[in-house]
């Protein structure tokens, strides 16, 4: 047991991802996906399947598969005020979200797996002082989803998988208060959520493949985190302490993704994918303190995000037997609210462009690297109950280092 | 092998030095001309807060915000001020020198202690202050910043302003500090020695504050004309010095927490206090009722309405002694009423309130109708000549409802409100940024320039005790 709990304290330190496009999400779960502009529906290169298309998990070659990577999130956020000259920087640390994926084939028609994947987090790191500091100093949030999965083929025409998800991670937020300079308050606690991810995969020819998934809302429950107010002395009386708790939920959303991948030849294989993303199943940001509905430190921020499609393209090319090169491009459109655009998830309209290869020194294992670029089109925002506005930019660096084991 | 690693240290390194680059606010000073600037008007373009004017309180005052924000279209060299010489300051209670005022701790009548403006220093001895104030600066001059705490409109053109042998209460200290020549120079004139290109003009507010302050006692409300013709004059003066500059005008009182902060019904009255009051004042009302006036006064448990002295009361000659009544919902009780006295001395039910802590609604009539009428000539006068108009006035009754700038809440409430400080009547840093903005709005809207704004939220508000 105990053994368990430290191999989720590692996964805990280790999963904390960036924001840099698309709300919260971190779709950076497979090397190979990774530079193949994150498409992976349609595809059965790997046991990344368990994240991206349980269905294609059965059509997945080998007996056993092991693939384990990182990505290495190096991201940032400007900020200009509006009608100023005043500019901020956040200082985010390194974002690495990961996944390790294993499966077994046991039989033709029935594989099974399990997986630990990151597909949603966020770090974002300002200045203790800067203009937004009433609304955010820094953030870190972060969920790492472990999914058993089982996966049919039927016919070696059609795969059905599904996987039940059980989510867990927290999140940190520290804020500036307008009671006096340095003011500020800490909001900590841990979350978990339960879900599922199920996908159909159609392999028409040998060429022509199809893959749709569905991976269900999480809503992550936050309850009992701990609330600490930096406040002067003579505050304290006012706000009834220092320490109080708090209640909040924060849904991871829903993905509906339709993919298809041709391969034109012996070498070159192209992908198509959509994505969509459930967003506006975030309306609001609600917290409530001391599991007191009355409470006057209770407080609902609305997001009201709404839904965004994603389309992508990839192109893959062996160039020799071993070695494999891909690239990709998909534009990241925000789901972030015009009026409701918050420092805390900087999300802008985004392209990005991937690379990646594979190269297989031996038999039995592929060496997976990757890097993604993406780039948020400056954009003004405004945070209307705060009267918040600016001039937005993100820019964010990702390369990406796995491992394959097939037996 | 080696190469191979050096390369890919490179790339990561570059990677992360690249840097979202976001367009930059292109400053521009439009068709003004911001070489020099001078700030003209009262405690509020001086700097004074809390009670007092303090050095980082000048730092913060809304005048030299802007001047730092006019660097960026043109400004050159620095904006001088009077600083006076350290953070606890100088303020008068009447004639009598104190510190400004900080929250803190104070034990009422009844042993109860909470938390309010007290004297950063009440020990502070009054001479050393007085000393403190009165150490010439002049020689550091001449200055950009020239706003003189407590000063009416009509000083600005007064020989011997500064003058203290005119005595105490007769001079404005806060001038001989930085007068070269305290007996004889016109505090207007010192506008003239930094050559200025650009000036602000916020003045006025004492023709009517003095009166409304003390509750309409002492001073008098500047007669209109007058105010019209010193008006014009003090701005023929400075536009004789540059044709380009703002003018601001003057907010209505019930905006200040001075005035909006203590309640009309303070008196908490259980069933039977109302009774024993009631009879009380069986005859007061028998008499009114027999002089055929509406006056009464009647309690009744739960919070009452204070009694007040009223001078303007329509009574016959010889009941000048029965000039009080039960005050209004909408007259105006200072922040200066004595708290204790309220409590423990049984003023506002036995004893009236006296009349320099209240605004009745005479006199307050008369103080909005003085405010509307200085408006609308400041408004005119900047037409005439054509300078950039700041609506204060506007701006603050806004501000009552509240706004949100940067997360900030700006409203017009004592303590709360964030942008009076603890003195009720001046400007907290937050509030001078706010005041601030409203300038450059004014002044980008007038003459096409992108002065660039301040961030609210980068200024600290009323400071809490540990």
């Amino acid at each position: 047991m105990k053994r368990i709990y430290y191999f989720l304290m590692l996964l805990a330190i280790f999963g904390t991802s960036n924001i840099y496009a698309g709300g919260y999400q971190v779709r950076l779960q497979g090397n190979k996906q990774n530079g193949f502009g994150l498409i992976g529906t349609p595809l059965n290169n790997g046991a990344g399947s368990i994240f991206y298309n349980p269905g294609a998990l059965s059509f997945v070659d080998n007996k056993i598969n092991v693939d384990v990577g990182a990505s290495f999130i190096m991201s940032n956020v400007a900020y200009r005020s509006l009608d100023g000259d005043y500019t901020a920087e956040s200082d985010n640390p390194l974002g690495t979200p990961f996944y390790l994926y294993t499966s077994y084939k046991i039989s033709d028609l029935i594989s099974v797996g399990v997986a630990a994947y990151t597909p949603y987090g966020s770090s974002l790191v300002w200045d203790k002082d800067w203009a937004g500091k009433f609304l955010i100093q820094d953030i870190s949030l972060e969920a790492i989803y472990i999914q058993p999965t089982i996966s049919f083929n039927i016919d070696d025409v059609f795969g059905v998988g599904v996987g039940f998800v059980y989510s867990f991670g927290g999140a940190n937020i520290n804020k500036a208060i307008n009671l006096s300079n340095n003011s500020s308050v800490n909001l900590e606690g841990k979350a978990s959520g339960i879900g599922f991810n199920v996908g159909l995969f159609f392999k028409a020819t040998d060429e022509l493949k199809f893959g749709v998934d569905y991976r269900s809302k999480i809503n992550m429950k936050l309850d009992d985190g701990n609330v600490t107010f930096n406040i002067p002395g003579s505050l304290e009386p006012i706000l009834g302490g220092k320490d109080h708790t708090f209640d909040t939920e924060l849904p991871l959303p829903g993905n509906l993704d339709f993919g298809v991948s041709y391969q034109m030849n012996d070498k070159l294989m192209l992908a198509f994918e959509l994505d969509w993303v459930m967003w506006s199943t975030y309306k609001q940001l609600d917290f409530t303190f001391d599991n007191d509905e009355e409470s006057p430190l209770n407080s609902s921020n609305p997001r009201e995000y709404k839904d965004t499609f994603t389309p992508r393209l990839g192109i893959e090319y062996k160039l020799l037997d071993n070695l494999t090169v891909r690239g990709g491009y998909y534009y990241d459109p925000t789901p972030t609210n015009e009026k409701y655009f918050t420092p805390e998830t900087v999300s802008l309209n985004s392209n990005a462009f991937t690379l990646g290869l594979t190269w297989s020194p031996l038999e039995f294992m592929d060496i997976d690297i990757s890097y993604l670029q993406t780039m948020g089109k400056q954009s003004e925002k405004t945070y209307e109950p705060a009267n918040f506005s600016g001039l937005y930019k993100t820019v964010a660096y990702v390369p990406g280092f796995g491992l394959s084991f097939k037996f | 092998m080696k190469t191979k690693y050096i390369l890919i240290l490179a790339i990561l390194a570059f990677m992360a030095s690249c840097k979202p680059d976001i367009d930059e606010f292109e400053p521009s000073s439009g068709n003004a001309d911001f070489t020099s600037y001078v700030a003209v008007g009262n405690s509020l373009t001086a700097g004074y807060a809390d009670g007092a004017l303090y050095k980082s309180g000048q730092e913060y005052g809304w005048a030299n915000l802007l001047a730092q924000q006019l660097k960026k279209v043109g400004m050159q060299g620095e904006f001088k001020i009077p600083y006076m010489p350290d953070d606890n300051g100088v303020g008068f209670r009447g004639t009598h020198p104190v510190t400004k005022l900080i929250l803190g701790y104070s034990t009422d009548c009844l042993g109860n202690t909470s938390l309010g403006p007290v004297l950063a220093d009440p020990g502070a001895d009054p001479s050393v202050l007085m000393a403190n104030l009165m150490k010439s600066v002049a020689d550091q001059g001449p200055f950009n910043n020239i706003g003189v705490p407590g000063i009416k409109v009509g000083h600005l053109l007064f020989p011997g302003l500064g003058n203290p042998a005119l005595g105490p209460g007769n001079f404005n200290p806060y001038y001989t500090r930085f007068a070269l020549h305290p007996a004889t120079d016109v505090l207007i004139d010192e506008a003239e020695k930094v050559d200025p290109t650009f000036f602000s003009l916020w003045i006025g507010n004492n023709d009517v504050l003095g009166y409304a302050t003390s509750g309409g006692v002492e001073d008098s409300i500047t007669n209109p004309l007058l105010f019209e013709g010193l008006f014009k004059a003090v701005v023929a003066k400075l536009t004789s010095l540059t044709s380009k500059g703002v003018v601001a005008n003057i907010p209505t009182i019930t905006a200040i927490p001075f005035l909006n902060t203590v309640p009309y019904n303070p008196i908490p009255l259980t069933d039977s206090l109302a009774g024993l009051l009631n009879d009380g004042y069986l005859i007061y009302n028998q008499m009114m009722e027999a002089l055929g006036k509406d006056y009464r006064i009647e309690w009744h448990e739960g919070m009452n309405p204070m009694v007040i002295e009223d001078k303007y009361m329509d009574l016959p000659a010889g009941f000048e002694q029965f000039k009080f009544r039960q005050i209004k919902e909408g007259e105006l009780v200072t922040l200066t009423v004595p708290q204790d006295s309220i409590k423990c001395a049984r003023w506002g039910t036995v004893k009236p309130i006296p009349d320099k802590y209240v605004l009745t609604e005479t006199e307050i009539a008369k103080v909005d109708e003085a405010i509307t009428t200085y408006n609308a000539i400041i408004k005119q006068v900047a037409e005439d000549n054509d300078l950039a108009y700041v609506d204060m006035a506007a701006a603050l009754e806004k501000a009552k409802e509240g706004i949100v700038i940067d997360g900030v809440e700006f409203n017009t409430k004592y303590i709360t409100g964030n942008i009076f400080s603890t003195d009720g009547v001046h400007l907290t840093p937050q509030g001078n940024a706010f005041v601030a903005n409203l300038f450059i709005d004014a002044i980008n809207k007038k003459y096409g320039s992108k002065i660039p704004k301040v961030v609210v939220s980068e200024y600290p508000t009323i400071q809490f005790p540990d």
